[in-house]
């Protein structure tokens, strides 16, 4: 081969080197190269299942996917604490902490026109502030055997908790805890309250006689797990952890009043406006209520998804079909709290001077 | 040329006073100020949070249980750490050191394993609860969790470590000769305990026992998870007052008013102490 060959040849290769490494595809793997994207968010199998669904398809775009843990109500101390100016770019808002959110400016306008997947979500869980990212179910999580043992029937609504064979042997969320709004406000409402007129919650409460009230969901599995508690008030998630971890318990979904069985708590994601990373930031939501990382959270934590594609493929999962609620009718029945007409501050206040026992 | 060793103070003294003196000030300032919720404050000086806790009985009582539960921890604590300190420093072998190693190990490990391990340990199905039941000593179940005892535990539990390794150089500057000659005059080991050893002892068991006083009216974690949301102590309701409610400048008040607390309850001691200890001089 001559010399003028070979250099044409060499020429032909790089010629075809170049070509391919600027073609779609390849532009589209260094979409966020050296982009560090900060997600505010719990962490454990939570994190986990983002690990698992969300993390290697960022890295393969060229960034990096790093996590703020802590509980929302944590993290929102952070946002605060640094004037907005939030270590972190997408952070996991609770329902409760919305009208929080809307005292202040810190975020940013989702461009719904780059959240494709949102074909997926129920138009009441999404719009330019945020995302419903998951579902709780809040429950009632029993051990069958202990109760069984006991001769008493499986609890149908929060009142059946307040009986002596319970006395010491309950966990319910405190107040501050993620799920210790929706569960207060279900169970003043079931008590004969409202969401104005709490004190009947608190009085029932008082009758339960609790071992504890968690402040993290993971607290009722090893309670579970030590034989100190039969029941506790908890999402369907956390009985779902606590059977895997081999423990005989079961979900009640809670009579509230006529036709509301059950009770919903929902997570959103925001987006901070002070994020520098506003289309990977974009780019992690949609892919958070895409239908793969919605199915792995869902299947991993037992949370229920907003993806109404994956919520048809739960039913395959024999745990989550027995642990949740799964019919769309009973779904439209349960309670969802509307914390625009809650003052927060009061319930708070009202809680922790009944229930602290100092 | 002289060496200004002296200098040498400055970084610790520049490192304490910014990451403390700075941040407590903060805190401090805010809490003169109307909380008006997600760390916002009035625009006025005003001392209504600190009316509002001075005035309101659930401060008042969180207060009180918060001195009560330390105070209550660091006579266990001593009770329990001076024996120990004392036989490890007059073990006379190897083991003296052995044991000591173990202390200072035992301080490393991280006060959410020491209480887990605790909540274990007491739990329903726990071997000491199986083993109260089986001898029939109790009927059901005892927990500690969400008692003003179980966070007692804990927070003996917390500075037991400390407590021993305090009283362990106390007991070291003791003399042996003087126990000696005690024994030699006849006196029997309670009598030498009390009128040589315990005399003796005093000062380093005052500020030993101040030390773990002050660990417990500070310490969170103990409190927070053997309290179990029903025992409130300061510390527990200033995380919480802070993080879940974000009321800065009502936890800045809470926070000086245990500030306050402690060193009143210090300087108070030691001046009982020395008041004591002056009056025994004109006895004698």
């Amino acid at each position: 081969m001559s010399s003028s060959m070979k250099w044409k040849g060499l020429a032909a290769l790089s010629a075809l080197a170049i070509s391919t490494s600027l073609s779609p595809a390849a532009l589209a793997d260094g979409k966020f190269d050296g982009v560090t994207l900060r997600i505010a968010t719990w962490g454990g199998s939570n994190k986990a299942a983002i690990e698992e669904s969300i993390v290697p398809r960022f890295e393969a775009l060229g960034g990096k996917i790093e996590f703020v843990t802590g509980s929302p109500q944590a993290n929102f101390a952070k946002l605060i604490a640094a004037r907005g100016r939030a270590p972190f770019d997408v952070m996991e808002i609770l329902d409760a902490q919305l009208p929080d959110f809307a005292q202040t400016d810190y975020l940013a306008k989702i461009d719904l026109s780059k959240v494709p997947n949102t074909k997926y979500l129920e138009p009441w869980s999404y719009n330019e502030m945020g995302m419903a990212s998951w579902l709780t179910q809040e429950t009632i999580c029993y051990n069958t055997e202990k109760f069984a043992e006991l001769g008493i029937p499986a609890p149908k609504t929060y009142r059946d908790l307040a009986i002596p064979e319970l006395k010491g042997r309950l966990s319910i969320p405190d107040i501050t805890s993620g799920g210790g709004l929706a569960n207060f406000a279900a169970i003043s409402i079931a008590a004969g309250g409202d969401l104005q007129n709490v004190k009947p919650g608190i009085d029932l409460i008082r009758d339960m006689n609790v071992l504890k009230f968690w402040s993290r969901g993971g607290e009722t599995v090893t309670q579970f797990q030590t034989g100190d508690i039969y029941a506790a008030v908890v999402h369907a998630g956390w009985c779902v952890r606590a059977k895997n971890a081999g423990n005989p318990v079961q979900t009640v979904h809670p009579v509230i009043k006529d036709g509301i069985v059950g009770v919903q708590k929902y997570g959103r994601l925001g987006i901070m406006k002070s994020s520098s990373n506003y289309e990977a930031a974009l780019w992690y939501v949609n892919e958070f209520v895409g239908v793969e990382n919605q199915f792995t959270l869902s299947t991993q934590t037992g949370v229920f998804p907003t993806n109404r594609e994956v919520v048809a493929r739960l039913g395959a999962d024999p745990v989550l079909k027995q642990m949740l609620e799964l019919d769309p009718e009973m779904l439209g029945k349960q309670l969802r709290i509307d914390y625009s007409e809650v003052n927060i501050s009061d319930w708070v206040d009202q809680w922790t001077r009944a229930i602290v026992t100092n | 040329m002289t060496v200004r060793w002296d200098l040498l103070l400055i970084p610790s003294f520049l490192f304490t006073f910014i990451l403390l003196a700075v941040s407590q000030f903060m805190f401090l300032e805010g809490s003169f100020y109307k909380d008006l919720g997600l760390g916002r404050t009035g625009d006025s000086l005003d001392l209504v949070n600190y009316i509002r806790v001075f005035t309101d009985g659930f401060y008042l009582t969180t207060l009180w249980i918060t001195i009560k539960v330390s105070a209550l921890a660091t006579i266990c604590t001593l009770l329990f750490s001076f024996p120990v300190a004392y036989v490890i420093a007059r073990i006379r072998s190897s083991w003296g050191m052995i044991l000591l190693s173990g202390i200072v190990v035992s301080t490393f490990i991280t006060i959410v394993i020491k209480v887990f391990g605790i909540i274990i340990i007491f739990s329903a199905d726990g071997w000491l609860n199986r083993f109260l039941m089986s001898t029939g000593i109790t009927t059901e179940p005892y927990s500690i969790i969400g008692t003003q005892e179980g966070v007692v535990i804990g927070l003996m539990y917390f500075t037991l470590g400390f407590g021993v390794l305090t009283l362990y150089s106390v007991v070291q500057t003791i003399p042996t000769s003087l126990e000696e000659a005690a024994e030699i005059h006849g006196a029997s080991r309670p009598r030498m305990f009390m009128r040589v050893i315990l005399p003796l002892a005093m000062p380093g068991l005052v500020a030993g026992g101040l030390m773990v006083f002050n660990m417990c009216m500070g310490a969170f974690t103990s409190a927070a998870l053997l309290g179990g949301g029903k025992v409130f102590t300061l510390p527990v309701l200033i995380q919480r007052t802070i993080m879940m409610e974000v009321k800065y400048s009502m936890a800045g008040t809470l926070a000086a008013v245990l500030l306050v607390a402690v060193i009143l309850i210090n300087v108070l001691s030691i001046l009982l102490i020395r008041r004591m200890r002056t009056a025994r001089g004109v006895l004698a």
